[in-house]
């Protein structure tokens, strides 16, 4: 098959002018929004004096960076935060797909229901459910990596099953029924027949609760132990030093560090990431 | 090959909406089958039983004397193909039909050698290694088809494959799959609501209404040999004409000559078999022209009308047609093409003149 050949569009001298406005103005807009990253960056490579004095041009330094770890936790603290979240919503992820199938496929009654019940769990703020939750992890003894992997993994679910749901849904139902009538299991169906249709999807639901579960501070300061401490907490912890100052140095050179592994990851997925925002609403079916 | 009957087969869901009213049919082995039907008459819901896709509220289903009722759908051994094309994104022509062989126990020099035959057989050799994903509708339902015999089942279903190809495209896949249900001999069943299609494919046509099968006969049977006021109605472009007693009792008579009898409720005949001229002939009734066109085929379709009633006659393309709206003309049907219904609106047994005479 032979490509089809686009002619060479031209343009007038007024269409390129609006063009170059459009994305000047996108420009603007964009270096606004990353200017705040930039100058947090640029601060974990400043002294704290250079910090304070807001100077535009100051000799680097890593002294921050390297100070940081010379803190002790600084490093169990990544640790945790990589292993709880990636781990976490892994496994929300593993366990949202065949529930996220199961919605799909079997309507039976209540099923929307279900599936607002579902969300509903992410209705109440998470601020109100402190106390008891931390009452019952007291009960339960999960104040440990394992109750927090509980803990993370089950606020990932709801939002998984939506959007997988999403996706499933796009797959026409005739991709199941054609692969049973070829001698297929319903579970080759959904792991070798819809799985692969629904990868956008996967990411999708992988990144939004990585995020989630990368920046949660609030139940890991209140109801952690040592055990589970994350970054936003060691930020948070680490802030103000035994005099009473905050130490801007470390707050930069931490939070630049903590941005790698988000950054990473929409890099890595980003042409998934773009289907995945649109919670797969383009159907395919007739 | 295997043949497939039904034992009182039955779905509903829930209720008074019944899709299949106790069925009892037998889809001979080696035939081609059209379950032809307006839509919500139940075709599609009684294939999807066949395939174990959906299941009965009662009955039976037997593939030859293999009682296949409670058989899961992969156990049925069948090929099938919806109306949505499905190709599996990402693998070529050639990779999708081979998939269903995967399991199958042949030597890979077999299964190419398979997947080259059905390749020939849908003219998809030119573009075996194309991937799935460029293709076109009616090319990706012909892969569909592909895929659905490259195992060989003894079953194919056909769920109104072609309803949503482009027209060029549709009339050449009738011809393939045509071609295919000749030289295979596979049991066929074809759910359409389209009667060409049907007429054109099929050995046999079962006509559905309501969940019941009002006729299972030849297309040719089908269509001159019409069993209820429903197939006449149904098949033929327009379909029968129909009068009845309340307001045509004369004519009727008239009509039928010595089979008018009291059970006879009303009376169909097709719009081909309807004699216009210009001058009266015994037994001819008085009409005015309200409207004529040409349709496909270069036939006259006269649109006449008798005080209320209106007959429709499509007439001869070789036979000069000059008359024109308003005109007073006189038209006849031969009394062996006239057809006469009970109150229930099934044929009388005298109702018609058997075919050929």
């Amino acid at each position: 098959m032979t490509k089809p050949m686009t002619a060479p569009t031209r343009r007038s001298g007024k269409d390129t002018a609006k063009t170059a406005g459009y994305y000047s103005l996108l420009w603007v807009v964009a270096i606004l929004f990353f200017l705040p990253i930039l100058w947090i960056v640029m601060a974990a490579f400043k002294s704290n004096t250079a910090i304070l004095n807001t100077d535009y041009l100051f000799t680097p330094t890593l002294d921050n960076i390297k100070s940081v770890f010379d803190r002790p936790n600084v490093t169990s603290q990544f640790i945790s935060s990589l292993y709880l979240s990636i781990g976490s919503v892994i496994l929300a992820v593993a366990v949202s797909f065949p529930a996220a199938y199961a919605f799909s496929r079997w309507k039976f009654a209540y099923t929307d229901f279900l599936m607002f019940l579902l969300l509903s769990t992410r209705m109440v703020p998470a601020a109100a459910a402190i106390v008891p939750m931390l009452l019952m992890f007291n009960l339960f003894g999960l104040r440990n990596p394992f109750g927090f992997f509980l803990l993370y993994t089950s606020f990932s679910i709801p939002f998984s099953v939506w959007i997988l749901k999403g996706f499933i849904d796009g797959v026409s139902e005739r991709f199941d029924e054609t692969a049973m009538v070829n001698g297929a299991s319903r579970l080759h169906v959904m792991f070798k027949v819809v799985l692969p249709q629904v990868k956008p999807g996967l990411v999708a639901a992988f990144i939004f609760n990585l995020i989630f579960v990368w920046n949660e501070y609030l139940f890991n300061f209140s109801i952690g132990s040592e055990g589970v401490r994350n970054v936003p907490y060691g930020i948070a912890n680490g802030l103000v030093d035994s005099g009473g100052n905050v130490d801007w140095g470390f707050l930069a050179a931490m939070s630049s560090l903590y941005l790698i592994v988000p950054m990473l990851m929409i890099f890595l997925f980003q042409r998934y990431l773009l289907v995945g925002m649109t919670f797969g609403t383009v159907r395919g079916d007739v | 090959m295997v043949s497939i009957r039904l034992e009182n087969l039955h779905k509903d869901f829930g209720g008074s909406v019944v899709a299949v009213d106790n069925l009892s049919l037998t889809f001979d082995e080696g035939s081609t089958t059209c379950l032809l039907g307006p839509s919500g008459c139940g075709k599609t819901t009684l294939m999807r039983m066949i395939a174990g896709l959906e299941t009965q509220t009662s009955g039976r289903i037997f593939f030859d004397d293999l009682d296949v009722t409670k058989l899961k759908t992969r156990k049925r051994d069948l090929g099938m193909v919806f109306q949505y094309p499905v190709v599996y994104q990402g693998t070529t022509i050639r990779q999708n039909i081979g998939i269903p062989l995967r399991r199958e126990n042949m030597t890979t020099a077999e299964k190419n050698e398979r997947v080259d035959e059905i390749l020939d057989l849908l003219g998809l050799s030119d573009v075996a290694n194309t991937d799935v994903g460029n293709l076109d509708y009616a090319t990706k339902q012909k892969v569909a088809v592909a895929r659905a015999i490259s195992r060989r089942p003894p079953i194919v279903l056909f769920d109104e494959p072609i309803t949503n190809v482009d027209l060029t495209a549709k009339l050449q896949l009738k011809l393939v799959l045509k071609e295919l249900f000749t030289k295979l001999k596979q049991t066929v069943l074809y759910v359409t609501h389209d009667q060409t299609e049907a007429m054109t494919l099929a050995d046999k046509i079962a006509l559905m209404r309501d969940g019941r099968v009002e006729q299972l006969a030849s297309p040719r049977e089908l269509y001159t040999n019409s069993q209820s006021v429903f197939a006449g109605r149904f098949l033929g472009n327009p379909g029968m004409n129909f009068l009845g007693k309340n307001d045509s009792s004369e004519i009727i008579a008239q009509l039928l000559g010595n089979r008018y009898t009291e059970q006879v409720s009303s009376v169909g005949f097709r719009p081909e078999d309807v004699v216009v001229s210009a001058d009266q002939t015994p037994g001819a009734v008085p009409a005015e022209i309200e409207h004529v066109a040409i349709v496909t085929g270069g036939q006259h379709l006269v649109t006449l009308k008798s005080g209320v009633r209106i007959v429709k006659a499509k007439l001869p393309w070789h036979v000069p047609f000059t008359k024109t709206d308003g005109e007073h003309v006189w038209w006849s049907v031969p009394e062996t093409k006239v057809r006469a219904f009970d109150s229930a609106e099934q044929l009388v047994p005298s109702g018609a003149v058997a075919v050929g005479s």
